[in-house]
């Protein structure tokens, strides 16, 4: 297994507060990893260290190569796009210019080929394509910041609570599509959630982060099986 | 009917340059929501930087290039020095800021252009000769329907159509414009689909006071001067344009400056014991006034809904 995206002895935060106290873990190429933890635990935080919209410091590599002082911009030129938690859509912009701005940092010429792919995958989207983003229900605005992220053709695709105020049906829904991808194109995926019976389904392996620290590791069985994490996460 | 004409016409040549100021003042608030009171003033220098390439024995039109290439100038270099800097804190310290820059240009084009050595508000100081860019003699007059118009008013407002349509397309049928229209949106998720926002709100600033020289030029043709009070009244109505089109409306800002220029023509010719020359610009508070208690967010703007 070669490591996708590496982070050792990371901290971040805002200001003079650190979230992120020394945190380690390990993406793998074809892998879907699930970081699991309470409100204020550092999920989204970790997301965003890795981003590069806060500051941060410790190791963190994508695909070997430092990205721990590179700008969003240049992170995503990298392959590592992130769908951000609740609407991260433009609001004002009609559906298909939000897949347009996805697409922002290439140059070829193979984008409109690609907004009929993700047309495809989401066919709601395709109906809504002159509609403003902000007009979409919750769900649909999810599928539309997936769809997005994923038009800058990444390799490593962050996920910030995808589940957040979505029916579960439409979050079993949102899942399927990511594992569908994951399976069809190798695209790796680092995925931090609150609702564990899920994320754990669809989850390669798993993190479980409490206050900016990875406090255990494993595959979904071997967790699950972990009667503290039972009790925490999946509440059985 | 003919009087109705002029005064249409008329209405229209200056709601244009209302419309460039507004414009000019509505990308900078789409970008970032911060009012730019120093939009007329950047106008102005630019305006003065014309005129003193036509003293050096510049044309017009060439001038005007090398003035909106310092209004571009002017404008992003005010974002990254001064407004960047402080927007981080406050709000109100960009507000501040603006003024500041008001105050400091209105002082910087008095000392190198003015006549007095301690410039003050502008007002009495010396009126410099400004070339327009249209023919403007007594007799270029063209006729429509028995009114004799100004083939300098026709001009201006052709030249703003002209800007408004290239805008559109820069804003709607450009990767550059739909990285404005995303930065406006969501400045979060802009960084994060890798669009560089800084580079983008520096030329939001560069463009609005490109724009903004554009009027200031035509305005001071218009007037065949230039002086130190020139865009003290055109901010105002200028202001008054954005908001009546909706402050985060390009489209807007140009029917609000049109609109603006009209009423305020009717008016003064209409009512001329009422209201007349001296109190015209009263028109424009009444529509602020008006605008901000019955459409807060203008005619074409868009109010704030949020789905949760």
């Amino acid at each position: 297994m070669t490591g996708v995206l590496h982070l050792s002895g990371v901290r971040a935060g805002y200001g003079q507060v650190n979230v992120l106290d020394d945190l380690s873990l390990e993406v793998g190429s074809g892998e879907i990893v699930v970081i699991l933890g309470a409100n204020g635990a550092g999920k989204t935080t970790t997301l965003r260290a890795v981003s590069g919209m806060i500051g941060r410091s410790g190791t963190i590599e994508f695909d070997g190569h430092s990205i721990a002082k590179s700008s969003p911009d240049a992170i995503v030129r990298a392959g590592v796009a992130q769908v951000p938690q609740g609407r991260g859509t433009f609001p004002e912009l009609s559906v298909e210019d939000n897949l347009r701005t996805g697409a922002f940092v290439r140059s070829d010429r193979e984008v409109g080929a690609d907004i009929d792919r993700w047309f495809e995958v989401f066919p709601r989207l395709h109906e809504r394509r002159t509609q403003r983003a902000g007009s979409l229900s919750g769900g649909e605005q999810q599928m539309l910041a997936i769809a997005r992220a994923l038009m800058s053709r990444p390799r490593l695709l962050l996920c910030d609570e995808p589940s957040l105020g979505l029916a579960p049906l439409i979050t079993q829904e949102l899942f399927q599509v990511i594992t569908r991808l994951n399976a069809e194109t190798g695209l790796s995926v680092l995925l931090v959630e609150q609702n564990a019976n899920l994320a754990m389904q669809i989850a390669s392996r798993v993190y479980l982060l409490e206050t900016g620290r990875i406090v255990a590791t494993g595959s979904a069985e071997e967790l699950s099986a972990d009667d503290s994490v039972r009790k925490a996460y999946l509440g059985f | 009917m003919e009087l109705f004409l002029q005064r249409l016409f008329d209405g229209l040549s200056q709601g244009s340059v209302y419309a460039l100021i507004a414009l000019g003042l509505v990308i900078i608030y789409r970008g970032t929501g911060h009012l730019n009171f120093a939009q007329g003033e950047m106008a102005l220098f630019a305006t003065y930087v014309v005129y003193q390439m036509g003293e050096w024995g510049w044309s017009i039109y060439p001038a005007l290039l090398v003035g909106v290439l310092v209004g571009f100038v002017v404008g992003a270099v005010a974002e990254v020095a001064l407004v960047r800097p402080v927007s981080k804190k406050s709000p109100f310290a960009v507000f501040i800021v603006t003024i500041g820059l008001f105050q400091f240009l209105n002082w910087l084009d008095g000392a190198i252009w003015g006549d007095q050595l301690l410039p003050n508000s502008g007002v009495g100081s010396k009126q410099s000769e400004f070339p327009s860019l249209f023919p403007d003699k007594p007799d270029d007059f063209v006729s429509i329907f028995g009114a004799a118009i100004k083939i300098e008013s026709i001009c201006v407002f052709l030249l703003v159509l002209a800007i408004t349509g290239l805008l559109f397309l820069l804003f709607n049928k450009t990767k550059f414009g739909l990285s404005m229209r995303a930065v406006a949106s969501n400045i979060e998720s802009a960084k994060l689909v890798g669009i560089r926002t800084n580079t983008v709100l520096m030329a939001s600033w560069g463009l609005a006071a490109a724009i903004g020289a554009i009027g200031g030029v035509v305005f001071a043709g218009i007037n065949n001067n230039v002086n130190l009070g020139l865009m003290f009244t055109v901010f105002i109505y200028g202001s008054a344009a954005a908001t009546l089109g909706g402050f985060d409306s390009p489209g807007g800002a140009v029917i609000g400056g049109l609109a603006i220029g009209v009423i305020e023509n009717m008016v003064a010719g209409y009512l001329p014991e009422w209201v007349g020359q001296e109190m015209k610009i009263a028109v424009a508070f009444i529509v602020i006034v008006v605008v901000l208690l019955f459409k807060p967010s203008g005619l074409f703007g868009t109010s704030k809904v949020e789905r949760v």
